[in-house]
């Protein structure tokens, strides 16, 4: 422990890129995602806070960029009152893609039963599959009368921070319930790329880092027993079928732990026996149950107060 | 009439009003009913749950015929089939279909991009039938569109709907509480109005 690590981004060229790997591996950095398109490839990454400066260099060494991508390490739902074409694909996916931009992993949800005003309701397994991630998008149409009045409900039982996007101009603290409001991306049926509505999803982008950030700060107040990218790296040593699983990002790292992306009757009880140097299995350390999602498997890591020591 | 000489769309607050002008503007155009639209008028109280719309429809073609968009010729000295050269190729999809569903595909040759030719017996008499043919109706698709359109721009949730259409006329009202007769009346007014205008706003 006592390493800072910092989440960053390379984007290049594939030509020689294993450097990269290699050298991240020897600092004892961790690869949270590797997504190769053709030629080019993003790494997104966590690196030792003291040796940035030996990746940089090899970055410009291939002509590659390293961004710093503050969502790394965050799974975010973003959440759509229905899956119908007045919702999908714009705004939403423009949403969740951008969020894309800085780290993040988000994943689409549609309520069956969001839309309207009176009518707008979520069910329990929604609100249990939204609980299940580190923070929770809505994306809001055009009228505040509803944004303000109605949608709230919506947000009755969701025990991650909120944000709210939506057309017009509001204040947070207008919209009951949400940690962050954000105005300019409404209900649209085009794809936003305006200068401003590109501004909006860029303020948002920088609000849900902000937030990220203040949950970060809490978390080193009391932190996890063990880092959640640790037990990624572990996992695809002990377990070497996730290496087959072809879903993007089969292990997906959020601030408080993992979704690993096997099923759970068959490999519950492996992730359960995750043995760390120290001589201490995963189940000590971690609270790990079936998702919501499909028949993945939720870790949940536990706070150092609640174990008593950490990894 | 113009096309879409008249666009109106009211709400309490002005910048709402826009955000919905421009997801209209889109529905339009993505179903391509601009030309077909001459005047327009929504308003939008969403406090009280309520949609309606209005809207005047421009002078629509009649059905078109295969004569409209090609020329149908029976060739019998060298083989025996109706030769079609297509003048309109944005309605040959539709004259496809109907020629494949009636002669078989195997019957229906291409030998470039302008040119069908049907192989039957007696092309003399199947000639003057294929140039009869009715090959799209403005008219129905317009219905089918104007529906969608109605069903594409409306808030999601409001789900209890009237509507009219009647000649050049088009009325749609919407909510999600049960709809009150004077809302229906108001939207007939609405369209009595754009009848009146003349152009501009």
């Amino acid at each position: 422990m006592g390493v800072v690590l910092l989440p960053y981004l390379y984007s290049g060229g594939v030509h020689k890129h294993w450097l990269i790997l290699e050298l991240l591996e020897d600092l004892g950095g961790y690869v949270i995602q590797k997504i190769v398109t053709g030629t080019e490839v993003n790494l997104i990454m966590l690196i030792p806070e003291k040796d940035v400066h030996l990746i940089k260099a090899i970055s410009d060494k291939l002509h590659g960029v390293l961004l710093e991508a503050p969502l790394t390490g965050v799974e975010i739902a973003v959440v759509s009152p229905t899956l119908a074409s007045h919702h999908l694909p714009h705004s939403a996916c423009d949403v969740a893609e951008y969020l894309r931009h800085p780290g993040a992993n988000t994943n689409m949800i549609g309520l069956a039963r969001g839309m309207g005003r009176r009518v707008a309701l979520s069910k329990d397994f929604e609100r249990k599959l939204i609980n299940e991630h580190d923070l929770a998008v809505f994306t809001f149409g055009s009228f505040s009368d509803c944004i303000i009045n109605k949608k709230p409900k919506l947000f009755e039982g969701i025990e991650v921070p909120v944000v709210v996007t939506g057309g017009p101009e509001l204040k947070t603290e207008e919209v009951s319930g949400a940690d962050l409001y954000v105005g300019g991306i409404g209900r649209v049926s085009h794809r936003l790329r305006r200068g401003e509505e590109v501004q909006a999803l860029e303020s948002l982008n920088a609000g849900v880092s902000e937030l990220v950030g203040k949950i970060r700060t809490e978390l080193a107040k009391d932190p996890l027993a063990v880092l959640p990218a640790r037990v990624m790296k572990e996992i695809e040593n002990q377990i070497p079928e996730i290496h087959n699983v072809l879903s993007p990002g089969p292990i997906t790292l959020q601030l408080k732990g993992l979704r690993v992306k096997l099923p759970y009757e068959a490999f519950h009880k492996r992730v359960e026996n995750l043995e760390f140097d120290e001589g201490v299995f995963l189940s000590e350390l971690a609270n790990i149950s079936r998702s919501k999602m499909k028949n993945y498997i939720l870790i949940k890591i536990k706070y150092k107060s609640d174990v008593g020591f950490s990894i | 009439m113009d096309a879409l000489e008249t666009f109106i769309v009211e709400a309490a607050i002005p910048s709402e009003a826009g955000f919905y002008k421009k997801i209209l503007e889109d529905n339009i155009s993505s179903l391509k009913l601009a030309p077909a639209i001459g005047r327009l008028k929504v308003i939008l109280r969403p406090e009280d749950s309520l949609f309606q719309m209005a809207l005047l429809l421009r002078d629509i073609g009649s059905a078109l015929t295969t004569a409209d968009i090609a020329k149908v010729e029976a060739k019998v000295a060298t083989e025996k089939e109706v030769r079609i050269s297509i003048k309109k190729e944005q309605y040959l999809p539709e004259l496809l279909r109907l020629l494949w569903k009636r002669y078989g595909k195997a019957n229906i040759k291409q030998p470039d991009r302008w040119t069908v030719a049907v192989v039957v017996e007696n092309p003399l008499k199947v000639a003057p039938f294929i140039e009869n043919l009715v090959v799209a109706d403005p008219r129905h698709t317009l219905h089918e569109n104007l529906v969608d359109f109605a069903i594409r721009v409306t808030p999601e949730g409001f789900r209890v709907r009237y509507h009219l259409f009647k000649g050049q006329k088009f009325v749609f009202v919407a909510s999600e509480d049960a709809l009150k007769k004077e809302w229906i009346e108001e939207a007939g007014k609405m369209l009595e109005a754009l009848e009146r205008t003349k152009g501009g706003v």
